[in-house]
């Protein structure tokens, strides 16, 4: 504990660097993706990954979902595999708000927050109930609720090809590229991500950890663990509920199937990759988790010439051999690095204290 | 026409029960909520076609193979998987049996390639008329297999030693290390008879419909079931599956065919919340 309380004064100063460095290359991402060159030098496709803008929104969407759900699951203990749910209930509220009122889009994301935050109270209701396994069941069984009344939504005002969204316009800022989504997307999840870390450092994310940690002990002290559970699952919710209605815009037609129950398993297995209750780790967690499929992808064509039996694989059978890889990614970590990517890290930041204070 | 439904009810809820009680028997013994129930169903009916459409082994043997197999699965995956995880914290384990079921549908579908295959087995077919009713062999095979692996395995864990065994050490592992009984053992058998239970749903289910990785989702409804059963009580899950496979089939006639899910998914939360130990479980005292 002590060595991260006796560090030089110098490290302020490059916290301030390393603040400005991802500061730039944040901003300068777009015109790399865009212009596949890093400044003038032209890159292959694999040399960048097979990357491109898109994944790079879409992952910003799943941080959302990830960050939400680690500050849940993670920061407040309760365990939720409903959380597609709350995506598919930002996605209606945007078809209701937006296709069916006509509201401007800033209106209709205020307005999926709040149903989110409401449909997210309804569904903690259960906690003051049941708790444990039975309330994992009791999340599962609000996933399949809420997916049948999408279903029933789309079938009554919409039809068979799902729900169609317009590309949405801040004033005169129409969001109809990659770049001006990535411009909107990116500053949203630093706010998300600033405004839960300020939560959990709040008196009540102090009371919700210790909920988490020892519901009895908690209790005694003076937390009133039942409000404070509904709480959390209404931030946590109505996060999510933004991020489907993005999702949504993103991709401009939704159908129920998107919002299954594996699209709920996904952020799950991005927070446990990134580490349970680390913020940063959930964002770790949601880049690896959308980022690796076009990387796995970006090296078939090259294994294609060795032909072979892996090369043979890979064309045929990539959906499969994704799913296969992401799920043995899963177990590893569970059964070798339980803390996820953020428990590695500071293990290594650990070791690397301990090894500098060698004398 | 309700007589028909709800036979068929019934017989879809025999298999149920079966998938069930071998999901109780994996949450009784070693306290892990699997989800890769469903799976092991799948892999019941890839078994299934692997003996019989593949191998052309002749059905006894093919019978053999399946139970051997499922067993085997099980056995490697409590000792691979589940053990290591042992006094980690829920959603772990949880999380732990949803990736084993992805991992096993995306092998499985590698294998076989993502289309169903059909299933033929010697087992009867055609319809027996009871008056009005109609019930058609499989249904009734299917039917009376599950009564019969059921009190089976009822009577081997109220008769046998080994039975004893096993619910002693699910009752309690630290007072079953003392009394000298191998755990570890009674845990690797407990996963053996729960992937063997599914695979044998499975088999049935193959025929019925198709073998194809949807069954996951038939197979799934063993949860709904273990829970409006009671989730520590064996003769509950036989119960929740009999009646979700009633529920089910009333819905999906008398509502639409999409409500069945919603139909027991309600019940599920309503059961939740008034009575979360389920019908035949007993009520545990919690904390605060």
């Amino acid at each position: 504990m002590n060595t991260t309380n006796s560090q030089p004064p110098a490290t302020n100063f490059s916290a301030w660097g390393w603040l400005i460095f991802w500061a730039g290359a944040l901003a300068y991402l777009p015109t790399l993706l865009t212009e596949r060159a890093l400044f003038g030098m032209a890159l292959s496709n694999t040399q960048l990954l097979n990357l491109g803008l898109t994944q790079i929104n879409l992952m910003l969407i799943s941080m959302l979902g990830a960050l939400s759900l680690n500050y849940l699951t993670g920061c407040a203990g309760l365990i939720s595999i409903g959380h597609a749910a709350f995506f598919a209930t930002g996605a209606m509220a945007a078809a209701i708000f937006d296709n069916q009122l006509g509201w401007p889009f800033p209106l209709v994301l205020l307005a999926c927050g709040l149903s989110g935050a409401l449909v997210g109270t309804l569904a903690g209701l259960p906690s003051l109930r049941v708790r444990g396994l039975y309330f994992v069941l009791s999340t599962l069984a609000v996933h399949y609720v809420v997916a049948y009344v999408f279903l029933e939504y789309q079938f009554k005002f919409f039809d068979v090809v799902g729900i169609p969204y317009a590309a949405p316009r801040i004033g005169d800022f129409e969001l109809n590229t990659p770049v001006r989504w990535y411009a909107f997307l990116l500053p949203l999840v630093v706010l998300v991500y600033l405004g839960l870390k300020a939560s959990l450092q709040s008196r009540e994310g102090l009371a919700m950890r210790a909920m988490r940690d020892h519901e009895l002990a908690a209790t005694s002290v003076g937390v009133d663990v039942r409000i404070l559970r509904l709480k959390a699952f209404g931030l946590s919710s109505a996060i999510a509920s933004v991020g489907g209605a993005l999702f949504a815009y993103y991709l401009s037609n939704v159908t129920s199937e998107a919002f299954n129950i594996s699209f709920a398993i996904q952020f799950i297995a991005m927070i446990i990759i990134g580490g349970m209750g680390s913020l940063p780790g959930s964002l770790v967690g949601a880049a690896i988790w959308l980022l690796l499929p076009s990387i796995i992808g970006g090296l078939s064509p090259q294994s294609n010439e060795d032909g072979g039996f892996i090369g043979k694989m890979l064309v045929e059978n990539r959906a499969q051999l994704v799913q296969l890889i992401f799920s043995l990614l899963v177990i590893v970590f569970l059964i070798f690095a339980p803390d996820g990517v953020a428990g590695l890290a500071r293990n290594l930041k650990n070791r690397i204290a301990a090894w500098r204070q060698r004398p | 026409m309700f007589e028909q439904v709800f036979f068929s009810g019934l017989a879809l809820g025999s298999i149920y029960g079966l998938v069930a009680l071998g999901f109780a028997v994996i949450f009784k013994a070693t306290d892990v909520f699997n989800f890769a129930q469903g799976m092991f169903v799948v892999c019941g009916a890839y078994l299934a076609v692997t003996a019989i459409s593949i191998l052309q082994l002749p059905f006894p043997l093919a019978i053999v193979f399946i139970v051997g197999a499922a067993a085997l699965l099980g056995v490697l995956i409590h000792m691979a998987l589940i053990q290591p995880l042992l006094g980690r914290p829920m959603l772990s384990v949880i999380m732990l049996t949803i990736a084993l079921s992805i991992a096993l549908r995306a092998l499985i579908e590698m294998i076989f390639g993502p289309q169903g295959r059909s299933l033929t087995t010697p087992m009867p077919t055609g319809v027996l008329m009871l008056g009005s009713v109609r019930i058609s062999y499989l249904h009734l095979t299917a039917a009376l297999v599950s009564w019969a692996c059921m009190a089976g395995f009822g009577l081997f864990f109220r008769f046998t030693s080994v039975g004893l065994l096993m619910r002693a050490s699910a009752d309690s592992h630290e007072a079953a290390v003392v009394s000298g009984v191998n755990v570890n053992t009674m845990n690797r058998l407990a996963w053996a008879i729960g992937s063997t239970l599914a695979a044998v749903g499975g088999l049935f289910l193959g025929q019925l419909q198709i073998a194809s990785t949807e069954l996951e989702g038939i197979g799934l409804l063993a949860l709904p079931a273990v829970v409006i059963g009671g989730m520590q009580s064996i003769p509950g899950a036989i119960v929740g599956g009999l009646l979700v496979g009633i529920i089910e089939q009333m819905a999906s006639t008398y509502i639409s065919p999409k409500s069945s899910d919603i139909v027991i998914y309600v019940l599920l939360l309503l059961i939740l919340m008034v009575r979360p130990w389920g019908l035949f479980g007993q009520k545990e005292l919690g904390r605060v």
